[in-house]
């Protein structure tokens, strides 16, 4: 967890390296990186860059819906581009980073294509339809590529199809299940992928950046859930606090006790610290004494991020030893 | 980080006649970037209902200008005395923290009631106050926020003054210098990586705001038309000055790194920041978000690296809905800038092989 550069800083502050030397230090520890090294990320980076420009470059290109450009050109163009994407795909291979790479840019292609269909041929879809149809048709490339940002991009177009099948339909199904429903399911959406990709990965190092960002979102879901139950008391039915709860207890067990990662426990603490301050809030402040309340609120704020604080510290420095 | 491998690496330096002594038998706690988000967050909603206390209990501190800004004033002192008693103290800390915000949003308040409407008379003495701040409160978290109040404060003043179009590529410079002088300051390293790191948020900000001159003039804060010192031509400076701060931001870490410039693996780089340099001019976002990568990479940071994915992701869809330019233009320099680093990338794989196996470990 600790990087030499945290080390070396360390011995910094307790003035067992003089400050004139750190430089020195720094290149003798292998800190600042080789030619070598250098060379593998420039390598990365051109190539990142180069592909997300490029992929960008062809989407703003069809969504400015150029009337000079007949149909057949751009139909033809958007083809020639995912036929040369998939061309160098087959020639790197995909255990290689570039056949990787190549593979997320034919992938956005291919929302480029549908999105075209959409502006060319008026079918009447609706704007769920292009998203749920763009996931289906990459799936076998997502499965194949086992890239973790594929796989975030594929997650990512199902939570945009279901909020704008919600925006399409959601006046009925409002009616009858009330209107957190779309929240519900945007939890699941996401939690379902947080724990397969968790026990897939059996707390391995690898990609947890993916991982974090899953959590994130099905942390601040299931949150907004809580948030929703305490201030609309009356009108949900508080399965979203009981949810809440249940959550931040499994999150407690498996990040704290199974899979150490202290990320998750922060994005913890901080969701009690809203969800307690929503509740004081929405009991304390009708009660008349508003200042007293407020004055309250904000200490039960300050001691609960600070009791958080310093329990998350203890964790991530008890770990290391 | 094991102990055997801290023992190590201390012989490494005892050899290379570093340090003397033993091995530091203690290490410091650390805390990571996530923890302290977590209480700056946490120490912001705190600070709300501080603030919303003080002017609901004593609502002449709302009302008039000198009550506020002295019990402003008052709120920030205890808060420095509070960080500078007790500087581990983890509650300490977080009430101290809240207590300044709450001190800050006061004098904030007062500030626009002793000069109304003068923007930029506000905005700078609120920068002087986030100075002080920054000086003495000798606190991480304090200090980067002290950082992004003070910057913030002095790019609304330097709009107000008609420099609206340069202040990206100013906070952009003070970024890059901070970051390239985080060794070289090494005794300053609570003033400077705090102050880095500051720089760096407001960077980002700026990237996804920075909009249209035509959005800009129509209404300044409600006051009507925004002054630009050198038009519309100030934007082409304003990018190009971020072009020329990537290339010398490039050419000082490979200096660092004892690379000569002149041929070779040295000359290809320098080479390399012009294109990304030129490709700025039109998407300055790109330039920003590059330099970014390179100084995380070049300083082992991998906080800053990962801001550097997270800036250029975010620009990527500010830039979709940028009014500068049509999307068609968008389109030309993104594919051209697309194209231009892929085949870059070919030229290097060419001229400088790295094994394919190797690829593939790293892949």
């Amino acid at each position: 967890m600790k990087t030499r550069r945290h080390i070396l800083l360390d011995w910094l502050e307790q003035d067992r390296i003089a400050a004139e030397n750190l430089q020195d230090a720094l290149a003798v520890a292998g800190v600042f990186p080789s030619a070598a090294n250098w060379r593998r990320f420039l390598d990365q980076l051109l190539l990142w860059l180069g592909a997300l420009l490029l992929a960008a470059g062809v989407i703003f290109f069809l969504a400015y819906n150029w009337n000079d450009l007949g149909r057949f050109a751009k139909f033809g163009l958007v083809e020639i581009v995912v036929v040369g994407a998939l061309i160098v795909i087959w020639r790197a291979g995909l255990e290689n980073i570039a056949g990787k790479v190549t593979l997320l840019a034919a992938s956005l292609f291919v929302g480029a294509l549908l999105a075209l269909v959409g502006q060319t041929y008026q079918t009447g879809a609706d704007t769920f339809e292009l998203f749920a149809a763009w996931a289906v048709l990459i799936l076998p490339w997502v499965l194949v590529g086992r890239l973790a940002a594929l796989w975030l991009v594929w997650i990512g177009l199902l939570n945009l199809a279901t909020i704008f099948y919600y925006q399409t339909f959601g006046g009925l199904f409002g009616l009858l299940f009330g209107a957190d429903q779309l929240l519900w399911v945007l939890f699941v959406l996401n939690t379902i992928p947080l724990v397969v990709w968790e026990v897939l990965a059996r707390g391995g190092a690898r990609d947890r950046w993916a991982i974090r960002i899953l959590a994130t979102a099905s942390g601040a879901l299931v949150t907004a859930l809580a948030i929703y139950a305490v201030v609309e008391w009356r009108g949900s039915n508080g399965l979203g606090l009981l949810a809440w709860v249940a959550y931040f207890i499994g999150v407690y067990v498996v990040y704290r006790h199974m899979v150490l990662d202290v990320y998750v426990l922060a994005g913890g603490v901080l969701s009690i610290i809203v969800v307690v301050t929503t509740w004081l809030g929405t009991h304390l402040m009708k009660s008349g004494d508003a200042p007293g309340a407020m004055l309250l609120i904000g200490m039960i704020v300050i001691g609960l991020s600070a009791a958080g604080g310093w329990w998350l510290k203890q964790v991530v420095n008890g770990a290391k030893s | 980080m094991s102990t055997a491998d801290s023992a190590s690496l201390w012989a490494q330096l005892k050899q290379a006649g570093l340090v003397e002594g033993d091995v530091p038998a203690e290490t410091l706690a650390v805390t990571p970037w996530y923890i302290r988000t977590m209480l700056g967050i946490a120490g912001w909603i705190g600070a709300m209902f501080l603030f919303g206390f003080v002017g609901a209990a004593f609502s002449i501190v709302m009302k008039s200008a000198a009550s506020g800004l002295l019990v402003g004033a008052l709120l920030c002192a205890g808060a420095t005395v509070l960080f500078r008693a007790r500087p581990n103290g983890d509650f300490f800390n977080q009430f101290a923290l809240a207590v300044s915000i709450a001190g800050q949003s006061l004098i904030g308040v007062g500030l626009g009631q002793l000069l109304p409407s003068q923007i930029a008379l506000i905005a700078i003495a609120f920068a002087a106050l986030q100075v002080g701040l920054f000086l003495l409160i000798p606190n991480f978290l304090h200090r980067v926020l002290s950082t992004m109040g003070g910057i913030g404060a002095l790019v609304v003043a330097f709009s107000d003054w008609g420099f609206y179009s340069y202040t990206q590529a100013i906070v952009f410079a003070a970024f890059g210098w901070a970051w390239l002088n985080e060794f070289r300051f090494a005794g300053r390293g609570a003033e400077i990586r705090p102050l880095a790191y500051g720089l760096t948020l407001i960077v980002i900000v700026e990237l996804v705001t920075q909009s249209s001159m035509g959005y800009w003039r129509a209404g300044w804060m409600g006051r009507g038309q925004m002054a630009f010192i050198g038009g519309a031509l100030g934007f082409w400076i304003g990018a190009a000055l971020i072009g020329a701060i990537t290339v010398w931001v490039v050419r000082k870490l490979l200096l660092r790194q004892g690379i000569a410039i002149s041929r070779g693996p040295g000359l290809a780089a320098l080479a390399g920041a012009v294109i990304v340099g030129l490709i700025s001019l039109k998407a300055p976002g790109v330039g920003v978000a590059v330099t970014m990568l390179l100084l995380g990479y070049a300083n082992a940071n991998r906080v800053l690296t990962g801001l550097g994915m997270l800036s250029l992701l975010a620009y990527w869809s500010y830039y979709y809905y940028s009014l500068e330019m049509t999307l068609l233009e968008k389109s030309e320099v993104l594919v051209c800038a697309g194209v231009v680093l892929i085949a870059a990338r070919l030229a290097m794989k060419r001229r400088w092989p790295i094994g394919d196996g190797e690829d593939a470990r790293h892949a």
